[in-house]
């Protein structure tokens, strides 16, 4: 499905992520801020201030009976962590592979670059194709270890906390596996679809903030009202979602010619 | 053989700029080709059309008996680009640029960086090799760039101002490889200068272009011919210098045995033919404004 010559692009298009500090530091704090310190925050203002919370028995009892098996602390953690954290997590692989897909489409055409990729003995298709795995490698890769890291320090601190651990619930599952693939696929395929117009990383960037602004408000809606997503429906979403890049991904290749991407 | 053979080839860009008018030129299997012309002429869309990354507006070309438009990618495994804007990564050394150059191409690890030190030796940026090119001066970049162009050993070499930025001794280098690429592994050579000492020094054809017309080509002696003025013979006497402007070298002995029965002393007798430049700038002021085209 690869070959050598796509195979030796992706390298090298990993490699120009993790050698610019700039970019790998966007890519590491960004998901640390979601991972770790909000979740730090909502576990420490729950176990040791939860009266700061005004609407935390509001939020309790807007919760169905069979969420409310622990204490009123256990309870608002595992509403957090499997139905607020989810959430805030689709944002990670949306954002990793903004940065990676802006910086190696965007970015080659920027500092000149791409004009000798042109020059290769790869059809576009080919080389768009490496491109978009580097991009997903790169934005599953920040994901997958962001929630390894989320998964440890919320259980540690849980345990601090509370002298016990909640696991995550299925949605997690279906979350990392469908969602998240998805969101990052969708991401990579908007830049993608602006790479032949935009002049700069920041234009194409700026592109991904149509996908992560439903998912605030769907944040801020969890807040004000909460709405309970069925873990097999974001099973579906993520099959949707995927087929929706995947199509749009291939309309965009196909419009693709090299005069369109040389011209400046 | 003709490994190059356009028809007709035109190309106007979607502002309406016409960059090339019905270019027809064949080039031979070793051949270096001096495509000359000033800045803008059409010399790099004429390039870019040769290997597909431009669209033609009418026309045909094939290279290799490959049609650029339809197959890029085959021609570009045969083919070796230089170009101002074809920039390498900044971030990677330039021993790296050229393995992932060497990989992307086809070429195995082991293949791609004895490549890769042999052409670096060659164009004298061995020391440099682990260097990134962000520290490459605009001479060390160039050439790094034609290293680039060769690593897979192309069969043509398609050469955009290859001695921009470069210094007299690089160019001196360039040229060494240039020819002996030409010579003795029978690569073809594209070159776009507007230097025309630099091309004369090289080249065994020219095309000149203006305006996006090819409004001469042949051999140098085949350009001369277009242009009246033929020899100039340089006589030193006692007295003076003379330049006398003759149409065969078979005149000179006359000019001499009459200067010597007048009772004038000869110190030196030199003969000089057109430059390239001379031919080029009489052609140019012959051409305009009708912009017809002269062949030899």
């Amino acid at each position: 499905m690869i070959n050598s010559k796509q195979a030796a692009i992706i390298k090298k298009d990993i490699f120009a992520i993790v050698s610019n500090k700039q970019l790998l530091t966007a890519l590491i704090i960004v998901p640390l801020v979601f991972t770790v310190f909000f979740p730090t925050i909502f576990i420490l203002i729950i176990r040791f201030a939860p009266d700061q919370v005004n609407n935390i028995e509001q939020i309790l009892n807007m919760l169905p009976e069979d969420m409310r098996t622990g204490d009123m602390q256990t309870t608002i953690i595992a509403f957090l962590l499997d139905n607020i954290m989810p959430l805030f997590f689709t944002i990670i692989p949306i954002l990793a592979s903004s940065i990676m897909a802006a910086s190696s489409f965007v970015g080659e055409k920027e500092k000149r670059t791409l004009e000798t990729l042109l020059y290769s003995p790869l059809t576009l298709t080919q080389m768009f194709q490496a491109k978009v795995w580097a991009s997903f490698v790169i934005s599953m890769a920040v994901t997958y270890a962001s929630f390894v890291i989320m998964l440890i320090v919320v259980e540690a601190l849980l345990l601090f906390a509370f002298g016990n651990m909640i696991l995550p619930g299925l949605s997690w599952l279906f979350i990392l596996l469908a969602v998240t693939p998805a969101m990052s696929l969708l991401a990579i395929t908007l830049i993608v679809r602006g790479s032949a117009k935009a002049q700069t990383m920041e234009d194409s960037q700026q592109r991904s903030v149509f996908l992560v602004l439903p998912i605030m408000l769907v944040i801020v809606g969890q807040f004000m009202g909460i709405v309970l997503i069925n873990p097999w429906y974001l099973l579906i979403a993520g099959a949707v979602l995927g087929a929706i890049a995947a199509l749009l991904m291939r309309g965009s290749m196909k419009k693709f010619t090299y005069e369109a991407l040389l011209k400046r | 053989m003709n490994v190059i053979i356009t028809e007709n080839l035109s190309k106007t860009y979607d502002g309406g700029k016409e960059a090339v008018k019905n270019l027809t030129l064949t080039l031979e299997q070793g051949e270096v080709f001096g495509f000359l012309g000033p800045n803008g002429a059409g010399k790099t869309t004429a390039v870019k059309l040769l290997n597909g990354t431009v669209s033609h507006t009418t026309g045909s070309c094939r290279v290799f008996d490959i049609d650029p438009m339809t197959k890029p990618e085959e021609l570009h495994q045969i083919s070796g680009v230089l170009t101002e804007h074809a920039q390498m990564y900044d971030h990677m050394t330039g021993l790296d640029n050229l393995l992932f150059f060497g990989a992307v191409f086809g070429l195995s690890a082991g293949e791609s960086k004895t490549r890769a030190l042999g052409l670096l030796e060659e164009l004298e940026l061995f020391d440099a090799k682990d260097k990134r090119l962000s520290t490459y001066s605009t001479g060390m970049r160039q050439r790094l760039s034609l290293a680039r162009a060769m690593i897979h050993k192309p069969k043509i070499l398609f050469l955009d101002e290859p001695t921009s930025g470069l210094d007299p001794e690089s160019i001196l280098s360039v040229n060494r490889m240039i020819k002996n690429l030409a010579e003795n592994e029978g690569v073809t050579i594209f070159l776009c200068t507007h230097q025309l000492r630099y091309a004369q020094e090289i080249c065994c054809r020219y095309g000149l272009i203006d305006d996006g017309i090819m409004f001469a080509n042949g051999t140098l002696d085949e350009l001369r011919g277009l242009v009246s003025g033929g020899t100039t013979v340089k006589i030193k006497t006692d007295t003076d210098i003379h330049e006398i402007q003759v149409e065969d070298e078979s005149e000179i002995p006359a000019i001499v045995k009459r200067i010597v029965n007048e009772g004038g002393n000869i110190y030196s007798v030199s003969t000089e033919k057109p430059s390239l430049e001379d031919v080029y700038f009489a052609l140019t002021n012959k051409i305009d404004p009708a912009r017809g085209g002269a062949s030899a």
